[in-house]
């Protein structure tokens, strides 16, 4: 083993989790923490109620109100992430395969959904993040407003994703035993990184994105609750 | 010299609140999809008119000393230092923003850029670089409790020629109750409603007269105007100590409903602002829209029209304030349905109408005139060509200034005027409609 595969797959995976959990915690408390003295809603609004929030989570429509073509692109996004974020538990556990065994599925089957859904939002991420990426250079009022940290999350997006399906569609398909076997050990605390490079690859750029969220824009997805309640929310 | 420290401090003050600030300053998604949808940026593609772009004026100098990413990584966290350079356009910037709350209907995290706009016009404010014009207003509002600076003797004056107007047109007498305490309804218009562009004044009268309700309201010789332009300067003392004279007019009437005219901030500071946070405790009134009142009154078919006098086709222009902030949407098309013959509509209208591009106190600045015309006013004039109306009914004293001033600069043969405007040329007193003489 390596001292950079043990850096990469024994001893940031701790940081990155304790960051992350860290910092998301910290940031989501200081928002609830933080006064709101004045109610601020803008109609039209049914309310702030939990159905109306999530219903904004999952299908954006107020963006896609505001702008269609953003909205294929960023819903599109945000589903496949999804659709990789479930998947990505395989890699780490059994569970999800025992789930989908006892509901019949078989072992052919399994590998059929794999290549299925994690072939789809393979190669979505891929082609929404590179048009989230055109768009931002190539549309000025976005391009305008791009700083740095714009374009460095979606970079990162782009390495974690080319790493990712480079895994999938390319020569090399992960061994899930031995990622199996690596989780593990890491709950144990005693961690054994024996991975493929390309693996290590992928996981190095991942966790660097997971580094990164608490501290950037990609917080979005905690602090949209409260901004939507603030704004959906009802008034005498 | 360098306005540095001053800034920073009310940039810094962020991290205490409030909420909704402090969320802006961390997850704006750089989307660009306010720019699509804002009034301003439509008029024109200029950077500084983009609102992630303003918006982050602030945003960058917060980030720089109040985060950590900001404080270690700088300029790739999009953090920024001061630059005094760049604090000389924030007047120019912020003061190119209707804080007319659209960007905020479609912006995917729920980012409000008015309030960034509005806390950039704190700061300003703090330094005295609020724009001359309001700045005056402002101390005129302070000084006489009204933005035209007009004396008690003025007012009467001017309700003494309503009443004249009214018996004139009807042959009746309307009456029009000032200073009456007891009485159980407080009509607090914008003063130009009482003193300039009568109608609206003469619309709420006849309808008080034809309830015969004629004894149960008043207006206050004191305190004849709902404008509160600290709104607009980002100064809350100013705010608050305009409002709170209107309240304690309100409380010293004794009266049982604050009824607010046709001005949309001043309704929302009244209502969504006073009211809903409680400024003043407990209040022993009620705050309820005049526009409210009168379609209630309509509905319940108290009121009756001859709309033969109103035969131009007639469009209505939601005033952001009412429409965005308060959910006054449907009254005003009660009333002029009710009193018009043909009323179309704009589209889009109602909550997400586009702005008359002079909100957020704009409209008063003459200096900026040229901009409001040919930038932040285009869209409003298409989407009023487009409906081929001749009239255009709005129901606040700044989107009325800002569209007479919009149809005159593009020769348009569009009038501009009020909601109970309309209702009290076509309103039946004593069976008759109006004698009407123009008033334009
Ligand atoms: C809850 C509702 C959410 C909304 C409305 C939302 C909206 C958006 C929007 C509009 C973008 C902008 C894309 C661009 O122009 O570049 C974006 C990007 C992104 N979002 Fe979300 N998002 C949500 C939740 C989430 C969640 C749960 C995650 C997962 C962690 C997430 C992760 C990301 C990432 C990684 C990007 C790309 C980075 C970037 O564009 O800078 N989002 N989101
Ligand atoms: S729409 Fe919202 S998230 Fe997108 S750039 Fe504007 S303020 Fe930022
Ligand atoms: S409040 Fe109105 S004018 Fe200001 S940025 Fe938003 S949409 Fe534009």
């Amino acid at each position: 083993m390596g001292n950079s595969a043990f850096l990469v797959g024994g001893v940031l995976p701790y940081l990155a989790a304790v960051v992350f959990v860290v910092g998301v915690v910290y940031r989501l408390l200081t928002w609830r923490r933080v006064p709101q003295p004045a109610s601020m809603t803008l109609y039209p609004t049914q309310g702030a109620s939990w159905g109306a929030l999530v219903k904004e989570a999952l299908f954006f429509p107020s963006l896609f109100r505001g702008d269609k073509t953003l909205w294929i692109f960023a819903w599109s996004f945000h589903v496949a992430l999804a659709l990789a974020f479930i998947g990505h538990l395989r890699v780490a556990t059994g569970v999800i395969d025992r789930g989908l065994a006892a509901v019949g599925l078989g072992a052919a089957g399994m590998a059929m959904l794999s290549a299925v859904a994690g072939g789809f939002a393979g190669v979505v991420l891929i082609a929404t993040v590179l048009l989230l990426l055109g768009r931002r250079m190539l549309v000025a009022r976005v391009r305008e407003i791009s700083k740095t940290p714009d374009f460095l999350a979606l970079l990162l997006l782009v390495a974690v994703i080319t790493t990712g399906d480079l895994m999938r569609f390319g020569a090399s398909h992960v061994d899930l035993a031995a990622t199996r076997a690596w989780a593990a050990s890491l709950l144990t605390l005693s961690p054994a990184v024996s991975l493929p490079p390309t693996f290590l690859l992928h996981l190095f750029f991942a966790q660097l994105l997971v580094l990164y969220i608490a501290f950037s824009k990609l917080m979005h997805f905690g602090g949209f609750f409260f901004t939507f309640s603030l704004i959906k929310g009802s008034q005498p | 010299m360098s306005d540095q420290e001053p800034v920073l401090k009310g940039v810094n003050a962020i991290k205490g609140g409030p909420r909704a600030l402090r969320l802006y300053m961390d997850m704006c998604a750089k989307c660009g999809t306010c720019a699509e949808v804002c009034t301003v940026y439509y008029g024109k593609k200029d950077p500084k008119y983009n609102p992630a772009h303003r918006s982050d004026l602030i945003r960058s100098l917060y980030k720089r000393h109040n985060t950590l990413a900001g404080k270690i990584f700088g300029g790739l966290a999009g953090a920024k230092d001061f630059d005094q350079a760049e604090f000389e356009e924030w007047q120019d910037i912020f003061y190119s923003c209707t804080t007319c709350r659209r960007c905020a209907q479609f912006c995917p995290v729920g980012i409000d850029n008015s309030v960034i706009t509005r806390k950039g016009r704190t700061i300003l404010d703090g330094l005295g670089r609020t724009p001359a014009r309001l700045q005056k207003v402002v101390k005129t509002a302070l000084d006489t409790h009204n933005t035209d600076g007009a004396s008690p003797d003025a007012f009467n004056a001017a309700i003494a020629f309503i009443e004249e107007e009214m018996r004139e047109e009807h042959g009746v007498d309307i009456k029009i109750p000032v200073d009456v305490v007891g009485a159980e309804y407080f009509y607090l218009p914008p003063s130009g409603d009482a003193l300039v562009n009568i109608e609206a004044t003469m619309g709420v009268a006849k309808v008080f007269h034809v309830l015969g309700m004629g004894d149960k309201w008043t207006m206050s010789s004191k305190c004849f105007d709902g404008a509160n332009y600290g709104l607009f300067t980002g100064n809350d003392a100013h705010m608050k100590a305009t409002n709170k004279a209107c309240v304690d007019e309100a409380k010293r009437l004794g009266v049982k409903v604050l009824l607010m005219g046709e001005c949309g901030h001043a309704h929302r500071v009244m209502k969504r602002m006073m009211e809903s946070s409680k400024w003043w405790g407990d209040l022993p009134f009620q705050v309820i829209n005049c526009m409210e009142w009168t379609a209630e009154q309509i509905r319940a078919g108290k009121l009756q029209f001859d709309k033969s006098k109103n035969p131009e086709s007639v469009t209505y222009h939601d005033p952001c304030n009412f429409a965005k902030s308060c959910n006054i949407i449907e009254a005003p098309r009660v009333i002029l349905r009710a009193a018009c013959t043909k009323v179309r509509e704009m589209t889009p209208h109602g909550a997400e109408n586009w702005c008359c591009g002079g909100g957020g106190g704009l409209a008063a600045m003459n200096e900026i005139l040229e901009f409001r015309m040919t930038v932040s006013g285009v869209k409003k004039h298409e989407q009023i060509k487009a409906t081929g109306a001749e009239y255009v009914a709005t129901a606040c004293a700044n989107c009325k200034r800002q569209l007479a001033q919009l149809m005159e600069h593009h020769k348009e043969d569009i009038a501009v005027g009020g909601v109970h405007d309309m209702l009290s040329r076509a309103i039946l007193v004593d069976g008759k409609a109006a004698n009407r003489k123009c008033y334009e």
